[in-house]
């Protein structure tokens, strides 16, 4: 009981640090890419910057526009935010360091953070704005296209390894990650793929669009309510990222370093390569990217799993 | 057939490059109409010229198209100077080209900056494109002292010479400009996602962009070979070589690219200019008192189009009536027929492409 | 053979996503074209336009600054002596109007009124703004004190 306090707590603790280390190295990252400075004042480098920007956020007044659909309004950061801090459950940090190592670990990662869409979409519905409604609506169906070649690329990796617990996974990869066999990098290439489109980066940025949509969902967000969309955001992109590390990059394990080292380094530079991303690519359109879900990322991803399997099967 | 939903895009919104207001019909996410409400930064300039002198007009000119203040000084300045014939010494003409040139490099990085930005692709191009203005815009500060509403040009010649040493950071300039080119090239250009946002979308007709009056870049990629440089030059531009760029579907990405190639054209000017500026003196003082009387119409090729300034004058100090013919405005007005069917991703699109600046539309 | 055409077109698409990324995985390395601006200032140019500015002295009292400002940002009176000395009573710079466009200084025979470097240009009242004493030697002291990098 008290082991599962204790490690509730050091997840929220990590979630906040967490995030604002990514929201810092973010706009660090940008910086760098866009040859400018980034935050430079608070701390050294604007290190301290994110704590700044939280503070302004907790200060600011929780702003409640006319006509708003009042309970999912309120309630849509926490349908946000909470499946994806619960996400932390499974997230093996080294052998040892796993809040609750469930058998039935991927499956829950994979339903826990598909119910993010909720919120982005009760948050859409509630704020009566029509662009907020604009951004709800392309994000229901953006996530819920995306989910299927994330699925169907997981599931490769749980018949190679024939566990569903996220610590058999990586106890399955101890002699060479998966992304070194050539199907599972196929389906580790979709999974990064459908993963930025699951936690809307660009380039399937569409629910926020900013050039479109204002800030889509979370228009008429302010303060608190915000900042909780924000967390959620980054901490989803961890998530995605630690699951993808791993699922595909054999998770804690590595020579000399300890696993937890490890462990971040990986998720890190996953997350390191979706900023990347971000500031290089421009954003594809609404149909163009369900197109690409249904008539490429699906197809591609079915296909690898039938051959794989049937190559298993002869094996 | 949905429920319509009427969406007020503007005045305030990140991508309707200052306060265009569009009011949009929408059906689910497709346009069915589009109106564009103007008039939110009107300063009624046309009257401020009629009570000024021709040389205090010349600061206003800047604010109409604040990212091409050299061109406007200059279409102002030689529509006067049609009016009152004024001499102009060629050295002046040599350095009004270098510098009309310069900013129109320096507008049309702005252009693909900002059409990058509007495609979603965040800040990047747009930080790439507006390090590379930067440069020019240093020097226009080096020039005339100021980095936005340069003021330089006055009628009959310049508001003073160019320091020693420009041309040699001028070149320095083209040789990099050339290089950050390619940059562009591999970045947006022939990038998938950039072309599947903006290849066959907007298309704009050879008929239809001649029936509006559309001007400048947005008239040459839809396949018009026009340009007031070639076809009906003034200052020194016949004595340059350079290709008029055109595109061969007249949609949003033929657009992009047609500026693109313009500032190539436009560095091959100020490379062949350079070399060739005459001795002389190009400052002309402000203290002349300019009057006269008839009446001028004189366009310039504006990096967003023709720029057209029409002058009477009745004896006085000022203008009796000064009109001025904006190129955004009449490419605004095409907007509505472009982005009707389209998503709204594809109406920001398009209005990104036609590079509209607010400030000469309402004027 | 449309199946080729599909696979090199799929394989042309990811070049050219990767060009996108070597593009701005070179300029990670390249310095940076900001300064860190409120500690590094950049210093300005020879002809920067800030604010207007006067050497009293030097003033012939010509009224042709007050008749080519285009935004009637200055106001000059002056009155004649016994000895027919011109003595200015008043020189006073409204900052809010003024859209510095330097044709005062370009005009003025004898450079008396200028524009200084001054660019970051506060006040904490807006009355302040609207009257500048041109013939105070200390006009803008309080904005020195403040940005002792652009001293003029």
């Amino acid at each position: 009981m008290i082991r599962m306090f204790l490690s509730g707590f050091a997840c929220l603790g990590f979630i906040a640090l967490s995030a604002m280390f990514l929201i810092w190295w973010e706009r660090k990252i940008s910086a760098i890419i866009q040859n400018r400075m980034g935050p430079m004042l608070t701390g050294f480098h604007g290190t301290l910057q994110p704590i700044a920007d939280t503070i302004k956020l907790l200060l600011k007044e929780d702003i409640a526009p006319a006509g708003i659909d009042f309970l999912s309004w309120w309630l849509a950061p926490f349908f946000v935010t909470v499946p994806v801090v619960t996400a932390f459950v499974v997230i093996p940090f080294s052998s040892s360091w796993v809040p609750y190592d469930l058998n039935v670990g991927v499956l829950y990662i994979c339903s826990i953070t598909s119910i993010c869409v909720l919120g982005i979409f009760m948050a859409g519905w509630g704020s009566n704005n029509k662009y907020s409604l604009l951004g709800g609506m392309r994000s229901a169906a953006q996530i819920i296209s995306y989910e299927v070649p994330l699925l169907l690329s997981v599931l490769l990796v749980v018949m190679e390894s024939g566990t569903l617990s996220m610590q058999g996974i990586v106890h399955a990869q101890e002699h060479g990650w998966f992304v070194f066999k050539p199907h599972l990098a196929i389906a580790f290439v979709i999974y990064l793929i459908s993963s930025t489109a699951e936690v809307n980066r660009v380039p399937f940025d569409i629910p926020e669009a900013e050039s479109e949509l204002v800030a889509g969902y979370h228009t008429e967000y302010t303060g608190m309510k915000f900042a909780m969309f924000f967390v959620a955001e980054y901490t989803n992109m961890f998530i995605v990222s630690a699951t993808a590390a791993t699922l595909f990059l054999g998770g804690w394990q590595g020579p000399f370093l300890p696993g937890v080292a490890w462990f971040l380094m990986k998720s890190y530079f996953l997350v390191f390569f979706m900023m990347w991303m971000r500031w290089t690519l421009p954003r594809v359109r609404m149909d163009q990217m369900m197109s690409f879900a249904w008539k490429l990322l699906t197809p591609i991803a079915l296909l690898n799993l039938l051959i794989s399997g049937w190559f298993m099967l002869k094996v | 057939m949905g429920e319509e939903l009427i969406v007020n895009m503007g005045p305030q919104h990140p991508s309707t490059h200052g306060v265009l207001y569009l009011e949009l019909k929408l059906d689910g996410e497709v346009v069915l109409d589009c109106v564009p409400h103007l008039g939110y930064l009107h300063r009624s300039m046309e009257k401020i010229a009629e009570n000024r002198t021709y040389t205090q007009f010349i600061p206003f000119t800047d604010r109409l198209d604040y990212l091409a203040s050299m061109n406007n000084n200059l279409g102002y300045c030689l529509a006067v100077e049609k009016l009152l014939n004024v001499e102009v010494t060629p050295r002046a003409q040599y350095l009004r080209v270098i510098i009309a040139e310069l900013n129109r490099v320096a507008s049309h990085l702005v252009a693909i900056g900002t059409f990058a930005q509007d495609l979603g692709a965040y800040a990047t191009p747009l930080f790439y494109a507006f390090s590379d203005r930067e440069k020019i815009v240093e020097l226009f500060d080096e020039l005339c002292g100021s980095r936005l509403t340069y003021n330089y040009v006055r009628i009959g010649g310049l508001s003073g010479d160019i320091p020693p040493g420009t041309d040699k950071v001028i070149k320095d300039f083209i040789k990099y400009e050339y290089k950050q080119l390619v940059e562009y090239n591999e970045l947006l250009t022939h990038n998938v996602i950039f072309l599947a946002r903006s290849k066959n979308i907007g298309i704009l007709s050879k008929e239809l962009a001649q029936a509006y009056s559309v001007s400048g870049p947005i008239l040459r990629a839809s396949g018009v070979r026009w340009d007031l440089r070639k076809d009906e030059p003034y200052l020194v531009y016949d004595k340059f070589d350079f290709d008029v760029c055109v595109g061969t579907v007249g949609d949003s990405w033929d657009r992009f690219k047609v500026r693109l190639d313009e500032v190539t054209q436009s560095l091959r000017i100020i490379e062949q200019a350079i070399e060739a500026i005459p001795e002389g003196n190009p400052v002309s003082k402000v203290n002349r008192v300019f009057r006269g009387t008839g009446e001028s119409y004189l366009r310039t090729e504006n990096p967003r189009g023709e720029l057209g300034f029409y002058l009477v004058a009745e004896g006085g100090f000022n203008p009796y009536r000064c009109k001025i013919r904006s190129p955004s405005f009449s490419n605004l007005s095409v907007l509505p027929a472009l982005i009707k069917g389209l998503n709204i991703s594809d109406a920001v699109c398009v209005l990104g492409s036609l590079d509209i600046v607010m400030g000469e539309i309402d004027r | 053979m449309a199946i080729f055409l599909y696979i090199k077109k799929f394989f042309i698409s990811v070049y050219s996503i990767f060009l996108g990324f070597r593009v701005t995985l070179k300029n990670m390395f390249k310095k940076s074209v900001t300064l860190d601006y409120p500690l590094v200032k950049q210093p300005m140019k020879e002809r920067f336009r800030g604010m207007v500015d006067l050497i009293p002295p030097d003033c012939v009292i010509c009224y042709q600054c007050i008749r080519v400002c285009p935004t009637a940002a200055l106001e000059l009176a002056h009155v004649t002596k016994e000895d027919k000395k011109k003595e200015i009573t008043k020189f006073v710079f409204n900052a809010e109007f003024c859209c510095f466009c330097g044709l005062c200084e370009e005009i003025c025979p004898t450079d008396a009124i200028y524009l200084n470097k001054m660019y970051e240009v506060v006040y904490f009242d807006h009355q302040d703004m609207l009257s500048i004493d041109l013939m105070k030697a200390d006009k803008y002291k309080f904005l020195n004190e403040k940005n002792p990098s652009c001293k003029i």
